[in-house]
């Protein structure tokens, strides 16, 4: 993974936030107070305004630079769990290196979620975006164990996000706003955690993009 | 239109019900099943933040200004050599919590979006700036997004060598027994208050720590809604309450609370309210209580005096001394009607605070 496929799995990941801003919104009405797609719309856009990817460039740095905008977009506990993510995923890969194998991003995506969960109580099965996340990478972690492309582990860890946020609907949010809802979140599929599954998709199709040369997000 | 908790001439929940639907039905504003639509003056929904912001210290620059990145801050820092009293929340909530900047009370606040946090790079520039030499102490609500901000904000300070030290605000009941999950509510203010004082009279970090503490453990609220808000930005109300409904335990966001019955008058509702925090504080007659009740938004100065009047007599009924109150609009929800009832165990030392001089925008005591 290159600077230039990871500037290009960005887009694809805010495209997907954008045409699907108003679901995100609608999710959250039923666990929070309904502004969440706004709140991932101000994100993105902030990422793609505020990093600039020189070409070449160590994927520390673009981590680094896209960690603290999403730190400080504002984006109350989304910013502050993506944002740390992200700054975990800078500090734990290459100095120099403009490129990343699938070991290496494996290594840094634990490392993002470690720097997650330092800050927050929130466990996977208590509704939030940790429920896509984690098996994410757990499923990422085991297609780069066994071998496989980056392409293939993009892939099943987008699926597995997208499993985790359908998920979600069983389960009654033990953190975060929607904690207070209780009972009335079943039923509910978690604004955040189908985030990270538009996000991983985005990251996918982004990177068979760059791959085939072409910008194709399909969806 | 909307319903309002009002004390019906022979104060049955039957009344209160009654007048509420007389009051809907003449203009027919407000059917069963209508969507509610959103009523405010605002220009564009992604400028919300950073026009009010401008218009609250334009309209205010005796006492605060805008600094660094977005921050409120006294317009007149205080002298060197003395604690920083330093918060954050989201917008849409005003005057809270920028309101509460002024001498004897914050140094700076760190607005965030509608009902968002601040991100922590710019809470800690607040850190940075409202350091005199002796520490700042950060004060937080019960909120994920505000925790999870302050938490990395302590990391970053941590970094940097700025002493800082957090109170998390934990004062809602509705919120169970584990008090993590009890979110912050008007108790902020006391904890404001007593804090900002301290920090005035020149105590040290641990003296502004020790009396912020016991100020917000000895501090309950109780929220309750009987109409619902949109959301400025997206124009969409944020939950659903029926004409005839109220809820108890509701938070400051609109987040459904534990209790969702017919409308009630105003005493029942006062009587429900109260004994639910007395139990809970376990308080005891003899004691001494601050008493504040903060309207949601919408809710009238009427109702809040009627609701006033009748925990004033519940509290003298059961000996237990009112000494210190506050009514009126500290935090709100945007168009929510309904209010928050909040009750503080009072010691000498933290009467003595609430006392103290204090001069911001939306709380001055001389």
């Amino acid at each position: 993974m290159t600077s230039e496929a990871l500037t290009r799995m960005a887009r694809c990941a805010a495209e997907q936030i954008r045409n699907h801003h108003a679901l995100l919104s609608q999710l959250d009405s039923a666990c929070g107070d309904g502004d969440h797609g706004t709140t991932m719309m101000r994100l993105i856009e902030r990422v793609a305004s505020g990093v600039q990817v020189a070409p070449g460039a160590p994927l520390r740095t673009v981590f680094k630079d896209a960690g603290w905008q999403l730190l400080g977009g504002d984006g109350g506990a989304s910013g502050a769990l993506l944002g740390a993510f992200v700054l975990g995923m800078a500090a734990d890969s290459p100095q120099a290196g403009s490129e990343m194998g699938s070991r290496e991003v494996d290594s840094a995506l634990a490392a993002g979620l470690r720097n997650c969960r330092r800050y927050t109580e929130a466990a996977p099965g208590d509704k939030t975006l940790l429920d896509a996340l984690v098996p994410a990478l757990a499923a990422f972690s085991s297609a780069a164990g066994r071998g496989a492309s980056l392409a293939d582990a993009l892939r099943e860890a987008a699926l597995a996000a997208q499993g985790g946020a359908e998920a979600t609907r069983h389960m009654t949010a033990r953190a975060g706003r929607g904690r207070s809802l209780g009972d009335a979140t079943l039923g509910h599929q978690d604004p955040g955690a189908t985030s990270i599954a538009l996000l991983f998709n985005g990251f996918y199709q982004g990177f068979i993009g760059s791959e085939r040369g072409t910008d194709h997000a399909g969806y | 239109m909307g319903a309002k908790v009002i004390d019906g001439q022979g104060g049955s929940s039957q009344t209160g019900r009654a007048i509420a639907a007389v009051r809907e039905s003449p203009r027919g504003e407000l059917n069963a099943g209508d969507a509610m639509k959103m009523k405010k003056f605002i220009n564009r929904p992604e400028k919300l933040v950073a026009e009010l912001l401008e218009g609250f210290v334009l309209s205010q620059p005796a006492r605060v200004s805008l600094v660094g990145d977005r921050l409120i801050a006294r317009a007149r820092p205080k002298p060197a050599g003395r604690v920083a009293i330093v918060t954050l929340g989201g917008s849409g909530h005003e005057p809270g919590l920028s309101g509460f900047v002024g001498e004897g009370l914050l140094d700076i606040s760190v607005p965030g979006e509608i009902f968002a946090a601040p991100g922590a790079p710019r809470c800690l520039q607040a850190l940075r700036l409202a350091d005199r030499g002796c520490g700042v102490l950060l004060i937080v609500l019960n909120h994920a997004g505000d925790v999870l901000q302050a938490r990395i904000t302590l990391d970053l300070a941590e970094r940097e060598s700025l002493r800082v030290r957090p109170v998390i605000t934990r004062d809602d009941i509705s919120g169970g027994a584990d008090r993590n999950a009890r979110r912050g509510l008007v108790g902020f203010l006391p904890v404001y208050k007593v804090a900002g004082a301290a920090a005035e009279q020149g105590r040290s970090l641990e003296v502004c720590l020790d009396v912020a503490q016991r100020m917000e453990s000895n501090t309950r609220t109780l929220a309750v809604a009987v109409r619902a808000a949109t959301h400025p930005a997206t124009g969409e109300a944020i939950f659903e309450l029926g004409d005839e409904e109220m809820e108890i335990g509701m938070g400051q966001h609109g987040e459904p609370g534990i209790g969702r019955m017919a409308l009630k008058t105003a005493d029942e509702t006062a009587d429900l309210m109260l004994e639910a925090l007395l139990a809970d504080l376990d308080v005891r007659p003899g004691e001494e209580l601050l008493v504040i009740l903060n309207g949601a938004g919408a809710t009238t100065l009427m109702e809040l005096f009627i609701i006033f009047r009748r925990v004033h007599r519940l509290l003298a009924d059961k000996g237990i001394r009112l000494i210190r109150s506050a009514v009126g609009e500290f935090v709100t929800t945007q168009e929510q009607a309904g209010f928050q009832l909040m009750i503080s165990r009072m010691d000498p030392e933290l009467t003595a605070l609430w006392d103290a001089p204090c001069d911001a925008p939306y709380f001055t005591v001389r």
